[in-house]
């Protein structure tokens, strides 16, 4: 068990240790280390942790790597926690009609995507404030939710099974989309393009580029993303629908997001790292280690300071695209 | 008197002002008398803290009104989400601008609201769900739910083959310890080595933890999983999907665990709000604490899933009928504390006010009380 807590600490130093532009080393490092921890068929306490550290954060996982990309373009959409809800409800309430889990997924993506466009309007087309548009956005998705929800709760589906083991097809989705985005905004023309516009609207402009569609595009992935987050809660992870069941999710992955240093590779061990400290408070609770449940329950939001603390104090640059530096104000 | 105030200062006018205004606060006093006669007992407001549609505490409220408003043709209104700070005050009054003469106020935390509200409108009348404080137009109403949850956990200790339970807890209140030593203390009657694992969510309502919970419980050995949560409804499946047993609190989620339903402790507000209504109605109601028990059936001890033997059943079964004839006491002694220390001795009965204020788990449960 400390053997491989050990392991599973040090899939998250060593890369952080790394400089910045070593990326695809500490990419490597962290899959390395993840997958030898997994094949090596730990003790059954440690797997179950493991299993229950890919199932607490793929959710999140959605959302963090789609708000990155939002951020990357120079906006911040506060409004996911209610686009994750919406992505939940519409998901969850598709399944139980189409009996397909996987239509639910869709259809979870798209209302995000819907939510997300209300914030695209607001923000980027009336250039409103964007905590403000953002606010707006999540208090309209939780009651949208909790209004058409009303009518699924307590309703059965069948969910979408295991691939291997207890791995679901949304954890696989949800690991896959991390070099998938990760290369989109590194290796491709489109992702210079949006970077560009993330660090400053009146260059990219002068490039010809438009800035207001990339950012609208931002936006859009972020709210398709954080809707599919949403649907794997409620269609994959626990087959329910409730009332605000994200519980805070949404706004924690824009939380991991500056954890993750607006990186795509770094959401992977950022959100791992909060779903990995949340099942395992619960899980030292359940092996009855005598301390108080509310301190124990500190220790996702802990960690996840400390690594921001550390990783701000290492890292030679803070990695925040500088058009975020004025969205307090608006955006471009 | 009047001449001190005169030495104050004040002028014969605004002394004689001041009477006709005391005088004019009785006559509209004694008005208000008037709209108490006249105060529409046929409309009812329910509030709730939660969704109304939650499969648990506040879905088990409003089958309470639901049975009100079928039993008696009242008119109800219920509004739901309304957390327990000022916001009630409005919602309260809401209601009785729109001629509510009766509010449920079904959440702990509504208590003092109520109050104060109640001293406003004292025409009014307000019930309030497990309140431990009267109002001059304000009762209480609740339902100890602890024999059934004793008799639950007979089952539990009877079907788990490891002898480790899991509960998942919401909060450290007296009324969810007092479930888990209850139901820690029926399955030891039965295999006095079986052990509760408590893990706490810190939340009534947060489904994707509660999911969590349930592995990790049945992860780390346990085969029967109870709660108290706002709803049953996701470690209830969880248990199903995982070939668990589960044992449900507050509503009857049967049909979504078939298999892994032993039986659950659920409420029945029902008839308690319904006679609690017609005395309101009659004019015969006093401010009290009514509190329901098995025996009147404000508890159900839930029927039992098929994976529950037939001797057990009986078994149990007989208990309860200890239990309703009062041959049985759940709280009488020995009970000892986590620590082994002494709560009450052997044949001593648990004094109501350290039931009713529980901050201890007892021997045998496995998880921190604070």
């Amino acid at each position: 068990m400390l053997g491989h807590s050990l392991g599973v600490g040090a899939a998250f130093v060593i890369p952080s240790l790394m400089p910045f532009r070593r990326r695809w080393r500490s990419l490597g490092v962290v899959l390395v280390v993840a997958v030898a921890l997994l094949v090596s068929a730990p003790p059954e306490m440690t797997s179950g942790w493991l299993w229950a550290t890919l199932r607490s954060a793929s959710p999140i996982l959605f959302v963090v790597v789609g708000e990155t990309l939002t951020q990357l373009t120079g906006v911040i959409n506060l409004g996911v926690e209610g686009q994750m809800l919406l992505g939940a409800c519409v998901g969850f309430a598709v399944t139980v009609i189409s009996q397909n889990p996987w239509l639910g997924l869709l259809a979870g993506s798209l209302a995000g995507l819907a939510l997300s466009s209300l914030h695209m309007l607001l923000c980027v087309g009336l250039r409103t404030n964007a905590i403000a548009s953002g606010v707006a956005v999540w208090v309209l998705g939780s009651g949208l939710s909790a209004y058409w929800g009303r009518a699924y709760v307590g309703q059965k589906i069948s969910g979408l099974g295991a691939v291997v083991g207890e791995l679901t097809p949304t954890i696989l989705l949800s690991l896959l989309l991390v070099p998938v985005i990760g290369v989109l905004v590194y290796g491709t023309h489109t992702g210079l393009i949006w970077r560009a516009v993330g660090e400053s609207i009146p260059a990219s402009r002068s490039m010809g580029i438009r800035p207001w569609w990339v950012q609208m595009q931002g936006i859009g992935i972020g709210g398709l993303l954080s809707g599919l987050g949403g649907a794997a809660l409620s269609v994959d992870y626990t087959l329910t629908w409730a009332e605000n069941m994200t519980a805070g999710r949404g706004l924690v992955a824009v939380g991991l997001v500056i954890v993750a240093r607006w990186n795509p590779f770094w959401a992977c061990p950022a959100a791992l790292l909060f779903g990995g400290s949340e099942a395992l408070y619960l899980r030292l609770q359940s092996m009855g280690v005598e301390v108080s449940s509310y301190l124990l329950a500190t220790l996702p939001y802990l960690l996840s300071l400390a690594v921001l603390v550390v990783s701000s104090a290492t890292a030679q640059r803070g990695g925040m695209p500088q058009g975020l530096k004025g969205v307090f104000g608006s955006t471009g | 008197m009047s001449r001190r105030l005169l030495a104050a200062g004040f002028s014969r006018r605004q002394i004689l002002q001041a009477g006709l205004m005391a005088g004019g606060a009785m006559l509209s006093a004694s008005s208000w008398q008037r709209a108490q006669a006249q105060v529409n007992t046929k409309k009812i407001g329910y509030i709730y803290v939660g969704p109304q549609s939650d499969y648990g505490y506040n879905y088990s409220m409003d089958l309470g009104r639901q049975y009100v408003e079928k039993t008696l043709g009242v008119e109800t209104t219920y509004f739901d989400n309304i957390p327990e700070s000022a916001e009630v005050e409005r919602v309260m009054e809401r209601l009785i601008r729109d001629d509510h003469g009766i509010i449920f106020a079904t959440s702990y935390g509504y208590l003092d609201h109520a109050i104060t509200v109640g001293q406003k409108y004292p025409e009014v009348s307000f019930l309030h769900a497990g309140g431990l404080k009267l109002g001059a137009n304000v009762g209480t109403y609740w339902a100890d739910s602890d024999d059934a949850i004793y008799l639950a956990g007979m089952v539990a200790g009877s079907l788990s083959k490891t002898g480790k339970l899991g509960f998942l807890g919401a909060f450290q209140i007296p009324q969810v310890l007092r479930t888990i030593n209850a139901f820690t203390m029926g399955a030891q009657s039965i295999n006095p080595e079986a052990t509760t694992t408590v893990v706490w969510t810190g939340a009534w309502l947060d489904p994707p933890k509660e999911a969590e919970v349930a592995n990790a419980l049945l992860d780390g050995g346990a085969d029967v999983l109870a709660g108290q949560v706002d709803s049953p409804l996701t470690f209830a499946q969880t248990a199903e999907r995982r070939g668990a047993y589960v044992v449900g609190k507050d509503v009857n989620v049967t049909e979504f665990a078939p298999k892994a339903w032993l039986t659950g402790a659920s409420w029945n507000w029902g008839p308690m709000m319904v006679d609690l209504v017609k005395q309101i109605q009659g004019d015969t109601w006093k401010p009290e604490f009514v509190r329901g028990t098995l025996k009147g059936g404000d508890v159900v001890l839930d029927p039992f899933g098929p994976a529950v033997p037939s001797d057990v059943q009986a078994k149990v079964m007989a208990v309860k009928e200890q239990i309703l004839s009062g041959a049985k006491v759940v709280w009488s002694g020995p009970i000892l504390k986590q620590d082994g220390s002494e709560v009450v001795a052997s044949g001593v009965k648990l004094p109501m006010e350290t039931l009713e204020s529980m901050n201890f788990l007892v021997k045998g449960v496995i998880g921190s009380a604070s």
